[in-house]
């Protein structure tokens, strides 16, 4: 964790001690209670934090680039984040895994502990963030020394001080960190070229999968989607691709927030009166000043009916201040605050739903056997929309953005899930946005499944929904001080509350927004198919009359054409001139289309097809191509 | 042939004629152009009291190409037409899958590339479109299907003037009913009544006992859904030769609508009627009161599918049989659910349905 450090925790984390307790003789075995190091906790239970065998290298680049965003944000820094990860020793599944980035660093006296002493952490605060439990950067850095015998690389520069570097690796068994070197550097040995920054390069021990080789991939390029306000520079073995800083705004960075009462208990209590505790402050005015949405008079209305006497605020015994948590409980408070919290934002989400990067591998077949080449390629699309809500979720304040991207470069549909900025990939299925999409359907906007189906044929999906089969990019995103995570995991958010609700109204608001549009573009696609059919079945008509009869078959071949064309025009005259491009194509005013266009009702119609204004394009026509001969074998009459 | 010379040229006026207005349409008028036809199916089928049979409604559908839909249809339509044509024109004949090869294609560039027919039932589509839009039935174009009607009996036929006994003292085999009927004759009937049974393993069963020598009847089936010239052969044989006509199906919702096919037609073959229908024949079985009538064992009972069943409820709904004693016998049906096969008389004994069961029924009907 790149932030400030707080030394109080350090040393409470670091005191070990031992106790070996003997139990009486009746019982043959003994137990022995120890207390374990946090470190030693973690590295045993390594799944808490995500970091299971299969998905060190991902979760490894997730905190990494988390921690620089949150390290760049905090000081309203644009971020350029350049993350590397090579293969550095295939026999022992040795990865060399490094992110440089130009946020506010760490000063260097803190630098030791912050990379290697776990639950220590600038982020103990009620504020929406990133990270919070000061784990990613020490994980990286215990792997790194219970696997291998390389030091944890480790360049910082913070405000007002110079470049340092440090070869670290953590005492597992302490929860402390080793520093094996450092030393301030200048110049030519200089890592960090801006202002301030840090970088960090570690050996891993680690197997790839394909499978997670595309995640991190995958989360790479939605972080971007959101963040297109931050440089992404991305090397692997396979290649580099740069993710370019497409917008200058950068999100107001969330801040911290007194609790709601709400959410008062035991703990947050004393917690507080123990912050005033060297100031002459009443339980009063602890209250109002260490809550939201607690005026003097309110706090004043609680103690009393808690029934309890005036005295100093740290006189109070549990038994006491419990009836102040119980009363809390009972009161009705205004809503929380949402303005401490940082959401995409409009502009933002909109710049990155416009230029969404998608990561492309190329294989490429050599004398040398096949490589891949990475690239990456921007996906317009042809429409986005935005949508918020803001509302409480246990309590929480909680925004909820949604956002469409249609059309364009899209392929298909895809869902993408954020939680406070940070993408969520796995356990799709059980997330309340994958609910949300099937409880909203896109049908009631006069979008029906069977005109997409019918215009999306090839679009493969293994959901009936009618959205699925649209070229559709649906992103959510929530932000909250407290997620409400379905597994600790942390990759699924759960239906809690009205989060769901206010999901569906956002998601339902873009289907308004977009409909008319699909609408359009489906009747586009769907002239474009009739255009195509035309051009592909006129011949075929073409041939069989003039087989027939005597007919001059080219004359009737264009005439047909400049027909198919009027017909579907009205709004496609464009499109038309593509596929005929040498033909006179006329553009009918769209006031004559119903005219000329509607042959529903065969021979009734044809009367009424010449009305005056729609006569000028077509009786032109007719007359041009009047002269033709067409010699019919016996006199017949029409119809 | 000089007569069938000027019959070919009739018809294919006829298409030209809708050639010219097509071209027309799109050349003079500058107007999408669209073919009118008769509509097939229940919406547009009506019950003829006059005539007892079903007869095609004054319904049409416009097919032009100004639907994704249609489009393909339109030029299918043409281009089998102008294949109808041709083959006239060449004074060949052609079966209808004969049809579907000759006019295979495909559409479209390499990126989107299909089939111009998804298979044969379009291209019989087409053929049957044709036949409504100039009114004419698809023999008289020369197109045919596969033979698979069989008859059997003192009859003898002439086709293209090779004359064909029927009545094969053998009792071994049947001769097919060939489906080129414009080439077909009967010339000489000595038979007192016409028996048509739905499938030929009965038809055998019933020859192999001698039933043609001993009743004097023809033998007659369409081998399960009968062609249109086996229909045809029995109209014949009711109403130019005036053989009385019976007709044994299975006791089941499909074998009583083959059985009606004969009798009153069809709807999705409405509109030829007046060839191929026979109102004066009558069903005699196996009726589903047959099934407790003659007690036929259980083991040799079918249970009714749930198809069955749908079918069974949409004839009752029809309007054209709500007479008394198809609704008590479909009524039967959906209360015991049970059906049965004429092939079920076998438990019996060999000969009993050709020696018992359909000289019972014969009598009962005072056709012997």
């Amino acid at each position: 964790m790149t932030s400030k450090v707080t030394t109080e925790v350090l040393e409470k984390g670091t005191k070990q001690t031992k106790t070996i307790l003997q139990i009486p003789q009746k019982q043959k075995s003994k137990i022995y209670y120890n207390k374990k190091a946090e470190s030693e906790f973690f590295v045993d239970n390594s799944a808490l934090a995500g970091f299971t065998g299969e998905r060190i290298l991902y979760m490894s680049v997730r905190e990494l680039i988390e921690n620089s965003l949150d390290s760049c944000e905090i000081n309203h820094i644009l971020p350029v984040i350049q993350l590397s990860l090579k293969l550095l020793d295939p026999l022992n599944d040795l990865w060399t895994i490094s992110c440089k980035d130009n946020g506010i660093g760490i000063p260097s006296d803190k630098v030791p502990v912050a990379v290697c002493s776990f639950l220590t952490s600038g982020k103990y605060v009620e504020k929406q963030q990133r990270g919070l439990f000061g784990v990613g950067l020490k994980m990286i850095a215990a792997f790194s020394t219970k696997d291998t015998d390389h030091p944890l690389k480790v360049w910082s520069k913070s405000e007002e001080e110079s470049e340092y570097y440090f070869d670290l690796r953590t005492d597992i068994g302490t929860n402390k960190p080793i520093t094996l070197f450092k030393k301030s550097v200048k110049n030519d040995e200089s890592q960090i070229e801006g202002e301030s920054g840090f970088k960090v390069e570690a050996i891993l021990r680690a197997k790839l999968s394909p499978v997670t080789k595309n995640k991190i991939y995958d989360y790479i390029s939605q972080t971007s989607i959101v963040n297109p306000y931050a440089i992404i520079i991305f090397e692997t073995d396979e290649g580099k691709v740069t993710f370019k800083r497409r917008t200058q705004i950068m999100p107001n960075p969330s801040r911290e927030v007194l609790p709601h009462p709400s959410d008062m208990d035991l703990k947050t209590l004393k917690k507080a009166i123990f912050n005033f505790m060297n100031q002459k402050t009443t339980l009063q005015g602890i209250l109002s000043n260490s809550f939201q949405k607690m005026s003097n008079d309110k706090a004043k209305d609680i103690i009393n009916r808690a029934g309890l006497t005036v005295k100093p605020a740290d006189q109070y015994d549990e038994h006491e201040l419990i009836k102040v948590v119980n009363i809390c409980k009972h009161t009705k408070f205004q809503s929380p605050n949402t303005d401490h919290l940082s959401p995409i934002g409009e502009k933002i989400l909109t710049v990155g739903m416009t230029s969404e990067y998608s990561i492309i591998l190329n294989k490429e077949t050599s004398t040398s056997g096949s490589q891949t080449h990475l690239s990456a390629k921007i996906l317009k699309p042809s429409l986005t929309a935005y949508s918020s809500r803001i509302c409480i979720v246990n309590n929480r304040p909680t925004i909820v953005e949604c956002g469409i991207a249609y059309g364009g470069d899209i392929p298909s549909f895809k869902l993408y899930r954020f939680a406070n900025k940070i993408p969520l990939l796995y356990d799709e299925g059980s997330d309340v946005a994958r609910e949300v999409i099937s409880e909203v359907g896109i049908n009631k906007m006069g979008i029906s499944k069977k005109d997409v189906k019918e215009q999306f044929s090839n679009v493969e999906t293994r959901s009936d929904r009618t959205v699925e089969y649209l070229p559709i990019h649906i992103f959510f995103h929530i932000c909250s001080t407290k997620i409400p995570y379905k597994t600790a995991g942390k990759e699924s958010i759960a239906s809690e509350g009205d989060l769901k609700k206010y999901m569906k109204s956002c998601l339902s608001d873009l289907y308004r927004k977009v409909s008319a549009q699909i609408r359009r573009e489906l009747k586009i696609k769907e002239d474009e198919n009739k255009l195509r059919l035309y051009k592909h079945y006129i011949p075929f008509i073409v041939n069989a009359i003039s087989e027939s009869i005597k007919i001059d078959s080219k004359k009737l071949s264009k005439a047909f054409q400049n027909l198919a064309e009027k017909y579907v025009s009205g709004e496609l005259s464009n499109i038309a001139k593509q596929i005929f491009p040498d033909s006179d194509h006329k553009r009918v005013e769209p006031g004559n289309k119903k005219n000329t266009v509607n042959n529903d009702n065969g021979n009734e119609n044809k009367l009424s097809k010449f009305d005056t204004r729609s006569s000028v394009s077509v009786s032109k026509q007719s007359n041009k191509i009047k002269p033709a001969k067409i010699n019919i074998p016996h006199k017949i009459t029409k119809k | 042939m000089a007569l069938k010379d000027k019959r070919h040229q009739e018809i294919t006026n006829k298409i030209r004629k809708i050639m010219k207005n097509v071209g027309d349409d799109i050349l003079v008028e500058g107007i999408m152009p669209s073919l009118e036809i008769p509509k097939v199916g229940y919406d547009n089928t009506v019950w003829s009291d006059e005539k007892r049979m079903l007869t095609i409604g004054e319904k049409t559908v416009q097919v032009g190409p100004n639907s994704s839909k249609k489009i393909p249809t339109f030029a299918q339509y043409l281009v089998m037409a102008n294949a109808i044509r041709k083959l006239l024109d060449e004074e060949m004949e052609s079966t209808i899958r004969g049809m579907y090869y000759a006019t295979l294609s495909t559409v479209g560039d390499e990126n989107n590339q299909q089939k111009f027919w998804n298979g044969q039932d379009d291209s019989d589509d087409a053929i049957k479109a044709i036949e409504l839009l100039t009114n004419v039935p698809r023999e008289e174009f020369s197109v045919t299907s596969k033979p698979k009607g069989m008859i059997s009996g003192p009859i003898t036929l002439s086709v293209g003037g090779d004359l064909i006994d029927c009545n094969l003292g053998s009792r071994a085999t049947s001769q097919l009913i060939p489906t080129n009927i414009r080439d077909l004759e009967i010339v000489k009937v000595k038979a007192d009544f016409v028996m048509v049974v739905e499938k030929d393993t009965v038809l055998n069963n019933i020859r192999k006992s001698g039933f043609i020598q001993k009743y004097n009847a023809i033998l007659l089936t369409g081998s399960g859904e009968p062609d249109r010239a086996t229909r045809m052969m029995v109209k014949m044989l009711n109403e130019k030769w005036k053989m009385p006509v019976v007709i044994f199906a299975d006791a089941d919702p499909w074998g009583l609508g083959i059985a009606l096919r004969y009798k009153i037609g069809s709807e999705s073959l409405s509109y030829d009627s007046d060839r191929l229908v026979t109102p004066n024949s009558k069903v005699l079985g196996m009726m589903f009161s047959d099934i407790y009538e003659y007690n036929i064992p259980k083991v040799a009972r079918l249970a009714a599918t749930p198809e069955d069943l749908n079918r069974a409820n949409d004839m009752k709904k029809k309007p054209w049989l709500q007479d008394k004693r198809w609704k008590k016998e479909l009524n039967l049906f959906l209360e015991r659910k049970e059906k049965c096969e004429l092939d079920a008389f076998f438990k019996y004994g060999f000969k009993y349905l050709a020696d018992t069961y359909l000289p019972n029924k014969l009598r009962e009907a005072g056709v012997i």
